[in-house]
C-alpha cells in the first residue's frame, strides 16, 4: 500500500496517492527518518502539487501542522522531531486555524449538503477507514480527526490548477493509443472527468484556469452532451453552482460507467503508474465503474445507452423482479340483458388483452406469473357505474378495428384555435367523450366531443324533487339550464401543465406551475381539492387506470403518489437528478414510470416506493412515455426526436425509432398494441409498427449479464406513415375504443 | 408601434447575454421579459436595501445593506428545491408506511372537509325582525346555491325572518335534516314543494330561520335546514328562501 515518497532530506511535503485505495488506517504508514508519510489513504491527496520547500504560505503551514498533529497522534515522535526540525516549526504547533476549519467543515453537515462539508466528510470517512459515502458528514467522527482531515481536504481540492490541463491531455493521449476495442469504452471516461475537473476548478475559485480548461477540451466531448456543456460554460463562479440543484446532485452522486474488465485494467494500470494522480482520485471519488466480464462494447452500443446525466444504469439497478403482467379483469355479472350475455361471454373479456404472447385472458384461470396479485396494492372496488362502464367497453371492443401495417387507423385531429400559444396540456376520457385543455392563463376548459352537451347537476333542492327510482335518474339529475358546449374552470394561479381524466369520468386532475394539483368534479365543474406538496411547478400528473390513485411529478425532482382521499402523498419517488417531466402509470397500476430532464426513465414500485428500473439512452429530456397495453414494454420520446422502446422485464432497450426531427410530446399505443403513434413538435404524427418491433425479441437471447444490445437499424421499415399538419405541433394522441386515432394540438401559425 | 431604429442599450445587453449563453433562437418577447425581470429585481433589492439602511439609522445605503437585501430575497423568492439526500431521506420515511386500505362504498373519496375546497366561503348575517315582511315575499323561489370557489353564481340564501337567534348557516332547526350518503345532498323534510316560484303569501311569519347553503359539491356538505314553515298553508313549506339581492343589501 502506501506508496510513499519523498526523498530523504527533502523537506517537501508530498502527499502522494496510494496506489490502491485501501481502507487501512494510518497505522502502517510509518515514516522512517525523514520520510513523510503519505496522507491518509486515498484521501485527496494528491495532486502532486509539490509546493515549495519552505512552507511560507498559510496553507502549507496549516498542512504541516496537520501532518504534525497526525504524527503525534500516532506517536511517531521521531518523525515529529525530524519534521519539525526541517520545516522549522515552532514548538507548540497546534493550530487554531485548523480547528476553525474543522468547525466549519462539520458544521456543514446539517440539512443542506454543503459541498465542502460533503467532500470533507467523504475524506473523513476514507480516513477513518469506513466507506466513503459522500453523503452527509458523520459528525461523530473521532474528535481528533476533523482538523487533520479538513485541512487535508482543503488541500486536496487545491490540485494545481494549471496542471489539470496536463493531466487531461495525458489521459487523452493514452486513450488514443489504446487498442481499438478498448478505446470506445475508455472514452466514456472523458465526459464525467471533464465535468468534474471543471467543477473542481470553479469550486476552488480558479476562474481563469477553469475557462481555459473548458475552452480547450469542451470541443472533444460527445455531441450529445452539448446542452450540458452550454450550461457549464455559463457557470464560472462558485456562487453560480450554489443555486443549481442539478449540478450539485451531479457532483455528489456517482456517474456510472460500465466498462469491461480488460479495459478497466488497462486504465487502472496506466493511472497508477503515474505519480500525479489527480485523475485517479477523481475517478475514485466521483465515478462508479461497473465492471463486467466479457467483450468490450462497441462505440455504437455505448452511444445507444449513454447520454444521461448520471451515466448508465448499474446492473443491479435493473435486476429487481417487476410484475409487468396485467391484473385479471373481474367477472362482471351482466345484468338484465340476457341476449347480450352470450355474446359478451364469448368475446368479452380477452378482447382487450393481448393476443399472441401470453394468455392472460380469463379463459385461463391460472395466474400469470408475471402479473402482480390482485391485492398487492389496495385498489378501489368496482361500483355499479364502473360495471356499466365495463360493459360499454366490452361492447365497443367488439366493434374495434384490427390495425396493422396494411390497415392503418384514420386520424382525426382536434385543433385548438385562438389559443395564442397558451395550450399546455390536453387529455381525453377513455371513451373519448370529453376533451380537456390546460392553458397558460391558468384555466382548465372541458369540451364535449360528442354532440351531447355538458351539464351540471342540479342543486340540492331540485335533486330532492326528482324521482330517485326512475330508470333514467342519471339524466334527471342533470340541470338542463346549464347545458353548454364547454365549461371553464378557474382556480389555478399558474399555467396548467398536466391534465388527466379519471377512468370513471367523474373527476379531472390538473397540475400547474403554482405547485398544486387540483381535483375538479365533472358533475358540478368546480374544484374539490387542491393537493399541496410540491412547492415547485408540477409538470405532469396522471390518474391510475383504476382511479383513486394519481401520480404527479415536477421541478422538485420527486414524483409523488397520492390518493384522492388523502391530503398528503402516500409515496415519494425520489432519485432523479433533474426535474421530472412525465409520469405514467403501468396498466396494472403497480408501477409508475417517470421521465426526467436528466435523460433517464425510472420505473418505481408503488408498493415499496423503490426504483426498480433505470433506463438510460436518451440524449435529451424525456417528454412522453407510453406503456404497451400488455404491460411488457415502454416507449419513450424525448427532445432528441427518437422514440426508444424498452423491455421492462429484462430492463433493456429493444428498439429505436428514428424519424422525427423535433421533440416528441405524445406517444400512444393502439388498443391492442399493434401500432405505436407518435406526435411531435415537428407538426407530424407518425405511425410505427409495434408488432414487428417487438416481434423479434421473442427469440432473442438477452444477454442480461452484460446488457449488450444489438439494435437493428430498421426505423424505416417500422415507419408506417407520416401525417403532417399545417402548422400544429401534436401534443396529445388518443386511440378510441374502436381504434380510431384522435390527435390534439394548438394551431401555431 | 414601429420598432425604434436603434435598440436601447439595455436591450442590447440582453441580446448579448443570450448570445454568450449560446442561445440562438428565441422569440422577441424574451428580451422584453428579461428587461422587465431585471428592472423589477433590481428595484426590489434597492428598495429593500434602503429599508434596511434606514432601519440601521444609516444615511446612505452601503454594500452590506445590498448584500442583506439580496440574501433575504434569495431565501424568499428564489429558493431551490431541497437537495437530493434530504429528499431521499424523506422518501425513505414516507415509503415505509404501507398503503392504506380502501374502505368500500364510501361515495366520493375526498380528504377530510378541512382540506377540501368545498365549504361555503361566506357567512350570513342575522336579520332583524322588522324586515320580515319584505323578505318573506321573496320566499318560495328555489335557489340554486351552488357553491363554487371563485364562481359568482351562487345566490345566498338567507335566513328569513324570524327569530333573532338565528345565525348563519348550519343550524338545524326543527326537523332534522337527513343526510343521505348520496352524492348530492339533500334533503330536508317534506314534501310537497313545487319548485315553482309561487310566492308564498306574506302571511307566514312563522318562518324561521336559516338556511344554508347546500353546497352541492362533493357530498359531504351541506346542510340545510328547515324551515318551520309548517305553518304555511298548504304546501309551501319553504325549504329555502332566497333573498333578493336588494334585500341583502339592506342588511
Amino acid at each position: 500500500m502506501a506508496a510513499v515518497q519523498g526523498g530523504m532530506g527533502d523537506a517537501d511535503i508530498k502527499t502522494d496517492i496510494k496506489t490502491e485505495p485501501s481502507a487501512d488506517g494510518f497505522g502502517n504508514n510509518n515514516a522512517n527518518d525523514g520520510r513523510v508519510l503519505s496522507a491518509s489513504p486515498g484521501s485527496s491527496s494528491s495532486t502532486g502539487s509539490n509546493k515549495q520547500t519552505a512552507p511560507v504560505t498559510p496553507e502549507d503551514q496549516q498542512t504541516l501542522l496537520a501532518v504534525l498533529q497526525f504524527l503525534k497522534k500516532n506517536k511517531l515522535t521521531e518523525s515529529v522531531e525530524i519534521l519539525r526540525r526541517e520545516a522549522g516549526l515552532p514548538e507548540n504547533s497546534l493550530d487554531p486555524k485548523a480547528n476553525e476549519s474543522a468547525g466549519a467543515g462539520s458544521g456543514g453537515a446539517a440539512g443542506i449538503v454543503d459541498l465542502e462539508g460533503g467532500d470533507a466528510s467523504s475524506l473523513l470517512s476514507r480516513v477513518t477507514g469506513s466507506s466513503s459515502a459522500g453523503a452527509q458528514a458523520p459528525t461523530k467522527v473521532a474528535e481528533d480527526q476533523p482538523d487533520v482531515s479538513v485541512v487535508l481536504s482543503a488541500y486536496s481540492q487545491q490540485g494545481d490548477p494549471t496542471l489539470y490541463k496536463v493531466y487531461y491531455r495525458d489521459l487523452k493521449k493514452f486513450i488514443e493509443t489504446v487498442l481499438d476495442c478498448h478505446r470506445a469504452e475508455l472514452s466514456q471516461v472523458f465526459y464525467p472527468l471533464f465535468v468534474h475537473m471543471y467543477l473542481e476548478l470553479v469550486y476552488n475559485n480558479h476562474e481563469s484556469e477553469a475557462k481555459a480548461f473548458f475552452e480547450k477540451f469542451s470541443g472533444d466531448q460527445e455531441c450529445y452532451y452539448e446542452e450540458d456543456l452550454r450550461i457549464l460554460s455559463g457557470l464560472t463562479k462558485k456562487e453560480h453552482m450554489r443555486g443549481n440543484e442539478t449540478l450539485l446532485d451531479f457532483r455528489t452522486s456517482k456517474f456510472v460507467l460500465r466498462i469491461s474488465r480488460d479495459s478497466y485494467q488497462l486504465l487502472k494500470r496506466h493511472l497508477q503508474e503515474r505519480q500525479n494522480n489527480q485523475i485517479w482520485n477523481i475517478i475514485q471519488e466521483h465515478l462508479y465503474i461497473d465492471i463486467f466480464d466479457g467483450m468490450p462494447r462497441s462505440k455504437s452500443q455505448i452511444d445507444a445507452m449513454s447520454g444521461s446525466l448520471a451515466g448508465e444504469a448499474k446492473r443491479e439497478a435493473n435486476k429487481t423482479k417487476v410484475y409487468y403482467g396485467l391484473l385479471k379483469e373481474p367477472e362482471i355479472e351482466l345484468p338484465l340483458d340476457d341476449e347480450d350475455e352470450e355474446a359478451e361471454n364469448e368475446e368479452g373479456k380477452p378482447k382487450k388483452k393481448k393476443p399472441k404472447k401470453d394468455s392472460v385472458g380469463s379463459k385461463s384461470k391460472k395466474q400469470d406469473p408475471n402479473a402482480p396479485s390482485q391485492n398487492r396494492i389496495p385498489l378501489p372496488e368496482l361500483k355499479d357505474s364502473d360495471k356499466l362502464d365495463k360493459i360499454m367497453y366490452m361492447k365497443e371492443a367488439t366493434k374495434r378495428i384490427r390495425l396493422g401495417p396494411d390497415n392503418l387507423p384514420s386520424v382525426c385531429f382536434y385543433t385548438f384555435l385562438n389559443a395564442y400559444q397558451g395550450l399546455t396540456a390536453v387529455d381525453l376520457t377513455d371513451d373519448s367523450s370529453l376533451i380537456a385543455g390546460g392553458f397558460a392563463d391558468s384555466t382548465v376548459r372541458v369540451w364535449s366531443v360528442t354532440p351531447k352537451k355538458l351539464r351540471k347537476v342540479k342543486s340540492a333542492a331540485d335533486l330532492n324533487l326528482i324521482d330517485k327510482e326512475s330508470d333514467d335518474v342519471l339524466e334527471r339529475i342533470m340541470d338542463e339550464k346549464t347545458a353548454s358546449e364547454s365549461k371553464i374552470m378557474y382556480g389555478h394561479s399558474g399555467p396548467v401543465y398536466g391534465i388527466s381524466f379519471s377512468p370513471d369520468r367523474n373527476y379531472l386532475l390538473s397540475s400547474s406551475e403554482d405547485g398544486t394539483v387540483r381535483l375538479w368534479s365533472l358533475l358540478t365543474f368546480t374544484c374539490l381539492v387542491a393537493y399541496k406538496g410540491h412547492n415547485y411547478p408540477v409538470w405532469d400528473t396522471q390518474f391510475s387506470p383504476y382511479g383513486y390513485y394519481f401520480v404527479s411529478g415536477g421541478h422538485d425532482r420527486v414524483a409523488r403518489l397520492w390518493a384522492t382521499d388523502h391530503y398528503q402523498p402516500l409515496r415519494i419517488f425520489s432519485g432523479h437528478l433533474a426535474d421530472i417531466t412525465c409520469t405514467r402509470f403501468h396498466p396494472n397500476s403497480n408501477y409508475v414510470a417517470t421521465g426526467s430532464s436528466d435523460r433517464t426513465i425510472r420505473l418505481w414500485d408503488v408498493l415499496s416506493g423503490n426504483c426498480v428500473r433505470i433506463f438510460t439512452g436518451h440524449k435529451g429530456p424525456i417528454h412522453s412515455l407510453a406503456f404497451s397495453p400488455n404491460g411488457k414494454f415502454l416507449a419513450s420520446g424525448a427532445t432528441d426526436g427518437r422514440v426508444l422502446l424498452w423491455d421492462i422485464g429484462h430492463g433493456l432497450m429493444v428498439g429505436e425509432l428514428k424519424g422525427h426531427t423535433d421533440t416528441i410530446y405524445s406517444l400512444r399505443f393502439s388498443r391492442d398494441g399493434e401500432i405505436l403513434a407518435s406526435g411531435s413538435m415537428d407538426n407530424t404524427v407518425r405511425l410505427w409498427d409495434a408488432m414487428k418491433a417487438f416481434d423479434d425479441l421473442e427469440t432473442d437471447d438477452f444477454t442480461a449479464a452484460t446488457g449488450h444490445i444489438h439494435l437493428q437499424d430498421n426505423s424505416q421499415e417500422l415507419l408506417l406513415g407520416t401525417y403532417t399538419t399545417k402548422s400544429t405541433p401534436v401534443i396529445h394522441l388518443h386511440f378510441t375504443r374502436r381504434n380510431l386515432l384522435l390527435a390534439a394540438g394548438a394551431f401555431n401559425p | 408601434m414601429s420598432a425604434p431604429k436603434t435598440i436601447p442599450k439595455d436591450a442590447q445587453v440582453m441580446i448579448q447575454i443570450l448570445k454568450d449563453m449560446g442561445i440562438t433562437e428565441y422569440e422577441p418577447r424574451v428580451i422584453n421579459q428579461m428587461l422587465e425581470f431585471t428592472y423589477r429585481y433590481v428595484t426590489t433589492i434597492i428598495e429593500d436595501a434602503k429599508t434596511y439602511a434606514s432601519h440601521a439609522n444609516k444615511s446612505n445605503v452601503d454594500a452590506d445593506d445590498i448584500r442583506l437585501a439580496i440574501q433575504c430575497r434569495m431565501d424568499q423568492s428564489f429558493t431551490s428545491p431541497p437537495p437530493r439526500d434530504f429528499l431521499l431521506e424523506v422518501a425513505r420515511q414516507k415509503n415505509q408506511t404501507p398503503l392504506p386500505l380502501i374502505k368500500p362504498y364510501t361515495g366520493p373519496r375526498l380528504p377530510p372537509d378541512r382540506y377540501c375546497l368545498t365549504a361555503p366561503n361566506y357567512r350570513l348575517k342575522s336579520i332583524q325582525k322588522k324586515f320580515l315582511f319584505q323578505v318573506s315575499s321573496s320566499a318560495g323561489r328555489i335557489s340554486v346555491p351552488r357553491l363554487s370557489v371563485g364562481a359568482v353564481t351562487s345566490r345566498p340564501t338567507t335566513p328569513t325572518l324570524g327569530t333573532p337567534s338565528v345565525q348563519s348557516v348550519t343550524t338545524k332547526v326543527g326537523t332534522p335534516v337527513s343526510l343521505t350518503g348520496q352524492r348530492f345532498t339533500v334533503q330536508i323534510p317534506p314534501p310537497s314543494q313545487t319548485t315553482t316560484t309561487k310566492p308564498t303569501t306574506p302571511s307566514t311569519p312563522a318562518v324561521s330561520n336559516v338556511l344554508i347553503n347546500p353546497s352541492l359539491i362533493g357530498s359531504k356538505n351541506i346542510l340545510i335546514t328547515t324551515n318551520m314553515v309548517s305553518q304555511n298553508s298548504g304546501g309551501e313549506s319553504l325549504k329555502r328562501k332566497h333573498e333578493d339581492d336588494d334585500d341583502y343589501d339592506t342588511l
